[in-house]
């Protein structure tokens, strides 16, 4: 390990050995920041994590802790390790690493995703966020709804997206995997995220609601849910009162393996979310080769990069999501090789390079 | 002297450049550059470039934009003038470069292969432009020092996106429309639309003497290269006993470093010194046959208020080609929508220069000659007097504690039965210092009045986006050490840059005429800083300045000023063109002109 380059201490929710959208991209931006010639360390501090967890090269990271340990943590390490950069990889964090970043004297690198950016957050928050040198955004989107609120120069909020696993790839789907989620012949619609009672945005309920016309024309359409969480029970409710639950199909949580032979199993990837920060999974299916479906108003616009990839409906006309489903699964843009190339891991860290050499 | 526009999808995950968009944000700039359009996308489009040319300098088809550099290296569209492009070339032909046109487009080329971004600083004159360095991936956006040429710009995250004008901007459609609380409060603060503030969240301008380097994480902050009140205050030490000679020196290199130009270059004429001693120093520079052009009034014909009569006197003087265009109530409400559609951005003003850049364009001119700046550089408005004044009256009690607010708080309700002007009530709270006391000698609305036109959201989301007497008080930094130096940075940075010369360009550029300022040039400016002068008797000087003085009669009449009928035609046919609050029509126009801006503010204006 050479003395040149920088040392970065990096504040995590979900860190190396957590699981969900959030950990990923935080797995991924440490991967690729430790990979970039000018950091010459990483000290990851997670919050959620293993605590053996299997890191890159240059990677170190501290045992995942409660939040006032953790806090504890980074401020310890602050008073007595030197850092060149403080990164924070989620804005409820903020204060405590602007904190830390003083303590330090390191510019502080601020990671915003999606909703928790989007609505004017506390005054705390609001401050840190200021004092940020960079702060990362997964999308357009998110940088605009942050810039709204936040008392930054623009030209210190870049967009740095998700980026896409290599085994998201095309292909048919598994025998095996068809057959164990029972789908047969069907001609399924698929959507995959947290059913949260508290994250109603996403939209399963206007799939289902949209179910009935879809069937008119497919008869053959299965809309397949793979998730889990505390709204499940209100929409197989739904399902059940608009007369399609024979057609709807909850599958629980799938593993990560799993994924790229559902998207594939799928004709079309259906989530008219209203609270997309970017939405990966848009990203996953397109590149497996299902036609995809969002909503018109969030973060998805960067995902389907402004219509490249797939169709944005507005998620409260019917009429339209109906319409747009049943053009995907009647064949139309199922070619999803761009979006691959386009948010591949090796552009991403390039990306990353770049912001850590010129941004900070 | 044109129109630019450009889009750069710099960021890996954004689309490819869309031909279309880009051709519709030229059209919109159609009338900018009635000689010539250009459009350029690299072949993995990711970069394209458009340009709408009026052709002034090597009018030649060599010359049109966007140029491109011999090995392929750097393209540039550029809107403005290099007045000592002729200087820059024999430097950089000594230095082996080898020119393909007579073009100062060609010069910015080579220059920047020479130097890189710290060429700005070797230029003279009013320029914005954007130049693609393909070997670095980056797109450098830089405008002139005092910003007499407009470049806008929006990075939406993936791509950023520039023109020469706001509505160029939204014409290529990809842009939100999202309206920015703090340029709607800027303008009615202050009568126009404060730099680099729009009125659109999306668009910023590029700020006078400063550079946006755009590189593949987007743009990048301004970086400001010049700062007026900076000339200032480095020109202060300077004790030269021949100051007035300086000056006068200064001002014949101005006007002679001004009619540098393929096609004849002519001059808007007023009464007044400013522009008259510019034309004496026009024919000291050897210009023949100056086409000159004065607007009068039907309603004044004959009274005080009438410039055409002086205007005549020093045209026969200095014998310029002269002609009288005569403006009427019918013509002004005929142009009406014309003026709102080309009008940029929301102002109070604009409709002076709109007529006589009409007249001029009408007399086949493509340049002409303006004496705007004078009083900024000279000393010519009363803020020169009152603002020192009033800083010394009010610095006392403006530091106690909540003083100042009582008193405006308890004063504002009766203003108008005591007879005063609305503002006079926030001399204790803001006539303390030099931003707050600029803010009342020039502010439209104060920002205790906000809250009667706009709603009470949007004002507190405006001021506290738009901080304006930290605007204000940034023009002076570093700070300038004599009163004089001070309240000039605060005219020339702010008046002048975000009014007058923004004024000039739309109004111009809608008659394709090209409009030069003299007066408004940072060799000039520096000259006039450096010279030792101490502000005393700044009209004599400039009417003296040419070899052949103005007429005695000019300089005596100039002193009271003129009045034109514009305010009557556009608020309010009852008041009179004297008398009543100052700029009292400007008020009930701002307002009108708000609610012209744009879909989202309409509703908004109260």
């Amino acid at each position: 390990m050479s003395d040149a380059g920088m040392k970065v201490l990096a504040l995590l929710t979900d860190g190396f050995g957590a699981a969900g959208g959030i950990a990923r991209y935080n797995q991924d931006f440490i991967t690729a920041l430790a990979v970039s010639p000018a950091v010459r360390a990483v000290s990851a501090l997670p919050r959620h994590g293993a605590a053996q967890a299997e890191t890159p090269a240059r990677v170190a990271q501290h045992a995942p802790a409660g939040r006032v340990a953790w806090s504890a943590h980074a401020l310890r390490l602050a008073a007595s390790e030197r850092f060149d950069v403080v990164f924070c990889g989620h804005l409820r964090a903020a204060p405590l690493a602007a904190a830390v970043a003083g303590l330090a004297r390191a510019p502080l690198w601020l990671q915003a995703h999606g909703v928790e950016a989007w609505a004017r957050p506390g005054a705390a928050v609001r401050r840190a966020a200021a004092r940020a040198a960079l702060v990362t955004c997964v999308s357009r989107r998110t940088r605009e709804r942050l810039l709204r609120w936040c008392d930054i120069e623009p030209a210190r909020v870049c967009v740095l997206p998700n980026t896409l696993g290599a085994r998201f790839t095309p292909g048919p789907a598994s025998r095996a995997a068809r057959e164990r989620l029972g789908l047969g012949d069907a001609a399924v619609i698929l959507t995959v995220g947290r059913l949260d009672s508290a994250e109603r945005y996403k939209g399963h309920d206007r799939v289902i609601a949209a179910l009935p016309r879809i069937l008119r024309d497919r008869p053959d359409a299965l809309y397949v849910v793979a998730g889990e969480g505390g709204d499940r029970a209100r929409l197989e409710r739904l399902a059940r009162d608009a007369n399609v639950a024979g057609r709807v199909r909850f599958v629980g949580r799938v593993a990560d393996d799993d994924l790229p032979d559902l998207y594939r199993a799928a004709r079309v990837f259906a989530m008219p979310s209203e609270g997309e920060g970017f939405g990966i999974v848009f990203l996953e299916a397109a590149a497996c080769g299902a036609a995809v479906v969002a909503g018109a108003g969030d973060g998805a616009a960067d995902a389907l990069a402004d219509g490249a990839f797939g169709v944005r409906v507005d998620p409260h006309d019917q009429a339209a999501l109906a319409a747009a489903v049943l053009a995907g699964l009647n064949g139309a843009g199922r070619d999803g090789t761009g979006a691959a190339q386009r948010f591949a891991f090796s552009r991403f860290a390039q990306h990353v390079d770049h912001l850590v050499t010129h941004r900070i | 002297m044109c129109g630019i526009a450009g889009v750069h999808a710099y960021h890996y995950a954004a689309n490819p450049v869309d031909g279309a968009e880009l051709a519709a944000m030229s059209a919109r700039m159609a009338a900018r550059g009635p000689d010539g359009a250009g459009c350029w996308t690299d072949g993995a489009a990711r970069i394209g470039l458009a340009h709408r040319r009026l052709a002034i300098i090597d009018p030649s088809a060599e010359a049109d934009q966007p140029m491109a550099s011999a090995d392929g290296r750097l393209v540039v569209v550029f809107n403005g003038e290099i007045y000592n492009h002729a200087e820059l070339r024999a430097e950089l032909i000594a230095k082996g470069h080898v020119f393909r046109t007579r073009s100062d487009t060609e010069v910015l080329l080579h220059l920047y292969a020479e130097r890189g971004v710290d060429m700005v600083h070797a230029l003279r004159g009013m320029f914005a432009f954007a130049m693609w360095d393909a070997r670095e991936n980056t797109l450098t956006l830089a405008r002139d020092p005092y910003g007499i040429k407009p470049l806008y710009y929006s990075d939406d995250g993936w791509t950023v996106r520039f023109a020469s004008q706001v509505k160029a901007l939204l014409a290529g459609g990809a842009l939100s429309r999202d309206p920015d609380p703090a340029g709607a409060v800027g303008f009615l603060l202050f009568g126009s639309v404060p730099e680099p503030f729009t009125m659109y969240r999306a668009i910023r301008a590029v700020p006078a003497g400063a550079v946006v380097r755009v590189d593949r994480a987007g743009a990048g902050p301004a970086r400001r290269y010049h700062a007026i009140a900076q000339v200032w205050r480095d020109g202060a030490a300077s004790t030269a006993p021949d100051a007035e000679d300086r000056i006068r020196a200064a001002l014949r290199d101005s006007a002679r470093a001004h009619l540098v130009s393929d096609v004849p270059v002519g001059a808007f004429l007023s009464a007044g010194v400013d522009s008259g001693a510019l034309v004496g120093l026009m024919r000291d520079a050897g210009a023949r046959d100056i086409a000159t052009v004065t607007i009068g009034f039907e309603e004044f014909a004959g009274a005080r208020d009438d410039e055409t009569a002086i205007a005549s006197e020093v045209a026969r003087h200095y014998a310029t080609d002269h002609a009288t265009r005569i403006v009427t109530r019918a013509e002004f409400e005929t142009d009406l929508p014309r003026i709102l559609d080309a009008m940029d951005q929301p102002t109070i003003d604009g409709v002076n220069t709109w007529f006589v850049a009409k007249a001029a364009r009408e007399r086949g001119l493509k340049v002409a000659v303006s004496g705007v700046g004078g009083d900024e550089l000279f000393g010519g408005y009363p803020s020169f007097r009152t603002l020192p004044r009033w800083v010394r009256a009010c610095a006392a009690p403006g530091r106690a504690p909540l003083l100042g607010r009582a008193l405006r708080s308890a004063l504002a309700p009766f203003a108008a039965a005591l007879g005063l002007h609305p503002k006079a009530a926030g001399m204790v709270e803001y006539g303390g210092d030099y931003a707050g006391a600029w803010l009342l000698q020039r502010g439209l609305f104060m920002p205790w009045e906000l809250e009667k036109h706009l709603a009470r959201d949007i004002v507190a989301e405006g001021l506290r986006r738009l901080k304006p007497l930290a605007l204000i008080d940034s023009v002076l930094r570093p700070r300038p050490r004599s009163a004089f130096a001070r309240v000039a940075s605060l005219e020339s940075a702010l008046y002048l840059r975000n009014q007058l010369l923004r004024d000039a360009d739309w109004a111009g550029m809608a008659h394709g005429l090209e409009i030069r300022t003299p007066l408004v040039d940072s060799v000039l400016l520096h000259g006039v800083a450096a010279s030792g002068w101490r502000g005393q008797g700044a009209k004599r000087l400039l009417a003296e300045a040419p070899s052949r003085p103005l007429p005695a009669a000019v300089r005596a009449r100039a002193k009271t000023g003129f009045a034109t009928p514009v305010g009557q035609w556009i608020a309010a046919p009852d008041l009179p063109a004297r008398g009543g609050p100052r700029r009292g029509w400007a008020r009930g126009w701002s307002k009108r002109i708000i609610a012209n801006a744009g879909g989202a503010w309409a509703a908004q204006v109260r």
